[in-house]
């Protein structure tokens, strides 16, 4: 049941960042189309596509985590035996599991900090921030649940098919 | 001898990090043996919006940063934006003295010295601006860049079609025509280039930079009362000195710009003192109302308004 | 701390992590929290760590990478791409690794003009590299092209980084831009000169194969419907760029709505080609812009704890002969731009360099040239070019770092060989601009 939950909150998650990488194109194009028109184009646009990019980023991590799709070199861990290979592996997954719970928990931090001293981002509105960073705790929150399957689970984060490809 | 680290907002070879840079000299020539400023970068050490934030947390001790980098956590600072005085007098007037109080209050800073004041700010355009039958700038047609800082004046009160872009971009914007006005300061369209495009420079001027330099209250304390004095005493014969640096620095812009082909327009009569009512009022507008939601509410927007503008000299 | 100190522990952290293989935006995350422990006073500065990778985030002109990879995904999955290189394939007969060549003068035509190294690397990539692995190249040669031609959009106008080169370093920006021409198509010719040294070299390197012969009439109208349309696209989009309806940040958004309307026009737009396009120009976009949230941070440290600016002023410190202290500062740039993001180091080494070139006597517009070129190999030098991370992300599966870092170095070899050009033949650039 949590599993369950919690599959449908990453790749709903990902859908969003899909949604807003549209959006981003959508946009653009408004803008551009009213600006030519001699209309002023709305602010919201410009700005809602630059915090789209942070979302996105942030919204579409995890789902990214799992699918394998952060870029790694496979150097060290090619030229190790299948053994050996397996214990580095899992060894930097669980690096990367700690990396991701500091900066959840530095995020929510940095949550808490915002709404305490009522902070905005002052680009064409006053936008509150901990709109913005409350990404970075939900995200790197489930990075690290994501990273951790790599720790524990029976699928490795490293191939070691560099090897084979060179 | 104690070492407080700095940074600045702009690059370093932009006119007011060269003034910053300066008054750190002094400092450091004043200082030996008691306190030195250690400067670290600008944009490049940390990105210049997260400046405020980094000074606040302790991260750097101090910071030179327009006001409006920080204008969400103390609205404030539009006080100056809509200023006619330079440091001088509302360093005579306790102007400044307020503004420290507001900065350390809200936010835990000490404001040390307003700098580089006394500069305003133009429209520029590439073509001849037009005027009505009452004498009011015509808007209609001008792609007008912008940004928060202008955007309350150049929205609500010219009904300008804005277009935001920032600093970087502006120069191939100009260049292709995606804008072909800008506000600046009177100083810096040179280092810009953006005068191998702009034609005209719209007087009045209006609006003043609120460069400022900042720094972590606790850290401030924390110094000894001779460094205190020294980086006080510093930062206070700066404000006069870099008024008349840069009016220096303006008329050689000027007499440049005109060598090179700028022309100068001016609004007159009533249509200029309406123009900068607006400038001045729909800033304080908005002052008004982010300080309404804010602790401590309005209480100080009266006597702001009186220490930061003389309506007198306006006229 | 002194600098070297800090130089070793943020790189040697950097270096070690990536090398056991932790992912390469991880690997900076982990390098900047160490370092940001270490110079910004502990675990306060973690979070301005974050306040600083959102600033980098948020930033307009980040905005062509993922459309220009839309534009290329669409492309791919609609099956427009496949046919317009059927075409090309067809009319350019049995010229050996004739693709490789369409992809130097389409890429040098179309990066230059966007001004966007990432968002070029993207589309280009995107687009042919698949199809050309398919068709039995060996991947050098459509990767290495397409890097090569992504570093030429900061070299020949419009170029952003040009611009601001030439504002912080108060030097003439029209003339720094025309400056870049003639060395920019000089490097590209030398970009074609490589790719038939390397079908010479290595014959099976792309594939030979006998077409069949075609009326006149055939192949126009063959260029009609299959080339010039896809083509018109791009052109179009540039056009638009000139002409000043849209910015270069603003102009991949119309180039993948032009391939869009295409698509539908073609009837080749499926729901599923559309899903597809989304999912794979999500993918690496989340992956270059989290490595952009680290890296600029990174970058950031570099500078913050004094580490590259103690570098820089060792190595100015020598005093040498004019040569040697171009070499050397070429050298500090290079290795730089190994680490760090452009802007960050030329916002370090303007101040900095350009005085000491100009007490050097060297020309201020050639110097800046020779500046920017060291930019352009910087992104795609082993190990952090950023261009060569977006490689690897729109590069069909199994394919290496390695291959990569491998495909990469002929095209570096190139733009050192222009900058030894240069500085043995400066009218190369100043040529242009004293016209
Ligand atoms: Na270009
Ligand atoms: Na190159």
């Amino acid at each position: 049941m949590f599993k369950k939950t919690y599959d449908t909150l990453l790749y709903g998650m990902a859908i969003l960042a899909g949604l807003l990488l549209v959006w981003l194109m959508v946009s653009v194009i408004t803008s551009v189309l009213m600006r030519n028109a001699g209309l002023q184009p709305f602010a919201w646009l410009f700005t809602s596509a630059e915090y789209g990019l942070l979302y996105m980023t942030m919204l579409g991590a995890p789902w990214l985590v799992r699918e394998k799709g952060h870029v790694h070199i496979e150097l060290v861990t090619a030229a190790l035996p299948a053994t050996l290979r397996t214990i580095v592996s899992r060894g930097v997954a669980a690096a990367c599991v700690l990396v991701c719970l500091i900066l959840a928990w530095k995020g929510f931090d940095l949550v808490l900090t915002n709404i305490e001293r009522g902070d905005y981002d002052t680009r064409a509105y006053y936008f509150p921030r901990w709109m913005l960073t409350i990404a970075f705790p939900l995200s790197f929150g489930m990075m690290a649940i994501e990273f951790s399957r790599f720790v524990f689970g029976t699928d490795l984060m490293h191939s070691g098919e560099a090897g084979i490809h060179e | 001898e104690e070492s407080i680290s700095a940074v600045h907002a702009f690059p370093e070879t932009l006119i007011y990090t060269k003034s910053f840079l300066s008054f750190v000299d002094k400092v450091n020539e004043a200082g030996k043996g008691v306190i030195q400023i250690d400067v670290r970068g600008g944009p490049e050490a940390i990105g210049m919006f997260q400046q405020p934030d980094a000074v606040r947390d302790g991260i750097v001790d101090m910071v030179y940063t327009p006001g409006s980098f920080y204008g969400g956590a103390l609205p404030e600072k539009d006080a100056m934006v809509a200023s006619n005085l330079t440091a001088v007098e509302t360093r005579a007037n306790g102007g400044i003295e307020l503004i420290d109080q507001i900065h350390q209050e809200k936010m835990g800073l000490k404001y040390l010295g307003w700098f580089d004041s006394g500069v305003c700010y133009n429209l520029w355009t590439r073509n001849e601006p037009t005027f009505d039958a009452n004498g009011n700038l015509e808007v209609e047609g001008l792609k007008l860049r912008g940004n928060n800082v202008y955007n309350a004046f150049f929205t609500n009160y010219l009904g300008a079609q804005v277009i935001d872009l920032p600093t970087g971009e502006v120069y191939s914007a100009l260049q292709r025509g995606v804008v072909d006005a800008t506000g600046w300061t009177q100083i810096g369209l040179i280092d810009l280039k953006w005068n191998e495009f702009l034609n005209y420079r719209i007087e009045p001027c209006f609006f003043s930079t609120d460069l400022g330099v900042i720094v972590n209250l606790e850290r401030w304390n924390s110094l000894s009362d001779e460094a205190r004095k020294i980086l006080q005493d510093v930062a206070i014969q700066h404000e006069k000195d870099s008024v008349e640096a840069l009016r220096g620095k303006r008329d050689e812009d000027f007499a440049a710009l005109e060598a090179a082909g700028m022309k100068v327009v001016s609004l007159e009569g009533e249509a200029k003192a309406n123009y900068l009512a607006a400038a001045r009022e729909k800033t304080w507008e908005r002052m008004k109302t982010l300080m309404a939601e804010q602790p401590g509410g309005t209480d100080n927007y009266d006597r702001l308004i009186e220490l930061f503008y003389d309506l007198d000299a306006a006229k | 701390m002194d600098w070297y100190e800090a130089l070793a522990l943020l790189l040697g952290s950097i270096i070690f992590l990536m090398a056991v293989g932790m992912p390469v935006a991880l690997a900076f995350l982990a390098a900047n929290i160490v370092g940001a422990w270490v110079f910004m006073g502990g675990e306060r500065g973690v979070t301005q760590l974050l306040n600083n990778g959102m600033g980098a985030l948020t930033k307009y002109a980040l905005m062509p990478i993922p459309l220009f990879l839309l534009m290329g995904e669409i492309f791919f999955h609609t099956g427009l791409g496949g046919r317009m290189f059927n075409a090309i394939d067809k009319l350019l007969g049995r010229l050996p690794g004739r693709l490789s060549y369409v992809t130097v003068l389409g890429g040098t035509a179309f990066s230059t003009l966007s001004g966007s190294s990432m968002g070029s690397t993207a589309l280009l990539g995107s687009l042919m590299v698949p199809e050309m692995k398919r068709r039995g190249y060996k991947s050098h040669m459509s990767i290495g092209p397409i890097l090569g031609t992504g570093g030429l959009a900061i070299i020949i106008p419009p170029s952003a980084l040009a611009v601001l080169l030439a504002t912080l370093a108060q030097i003439d920006v029209a003339a720094l831009l025309i400056a870049g021409v003639v060395p920019g198509l000089i490097l590209a010719a030398f970009y074609i000169g490589t790719i038939w040294l390397q079908t010479r070299l290595d014959p099976n390197a792309a594939p030979a194969y006998d077409v069949e012969p075609m009326s006149l009439a055939f192949r126009f109208k063959l260029l009609m419907t299959e080339v010039v349309p896809m083509v018109g696209v791009m052109v179009a989009i540039i056009v638009l760029m000139i002409q000043g309806f849209v910015t270069p940040s603003e102009a991949a958004a119309f180039g993948a709505l032009g391939v869009l309307v295409l698509a539908a026009l073609f009837r080749c737009l499926t729901w599923t080609a559309a899903k597809k396009s989304v999912i794979g120009a999500l993918k690496v976009t989340l992956m270059a812009y989290l490595i952009v949230f680290g890296s600029a941070t990174f970058s950031q440290l570099l500078a913050f704890s004094g580490a590259s600016r103690g570098l820089v002023n060792w190595a100015i410190a020598f005093e040498l002969a004019p040569l040697a202290m171009l070499l050397v500062m070429f050298a500090v740039l290079l290795l730089l731009g190994m680490f760090m993001e452009q802007i960050s180091i030329m916002l370090l080494t303007v101040p900095i360099f350009f005085p000491l070139a100009q007490s050097l006597g060297f020309d201020p517009i050639w110097f800046g040239l020779i500046m920017l070129l060291s930019l352009e190999i910087s992104f795609t030098t082993p190990p952090f070019g950023l261009l060569l991370f977006v490689m690897k992300g729109v590069a069909p599966m199994g394919t290496t770092m390695r291959e990569i870092y491998t495909s990469a170095f002929p095209f570096i070899l190139c733009s050192l060989l222009l900058v030894a050009l240069l500085i043995g033949f400066p009218e190369l650039a100043l040529w242009l601009p004293s016209m």
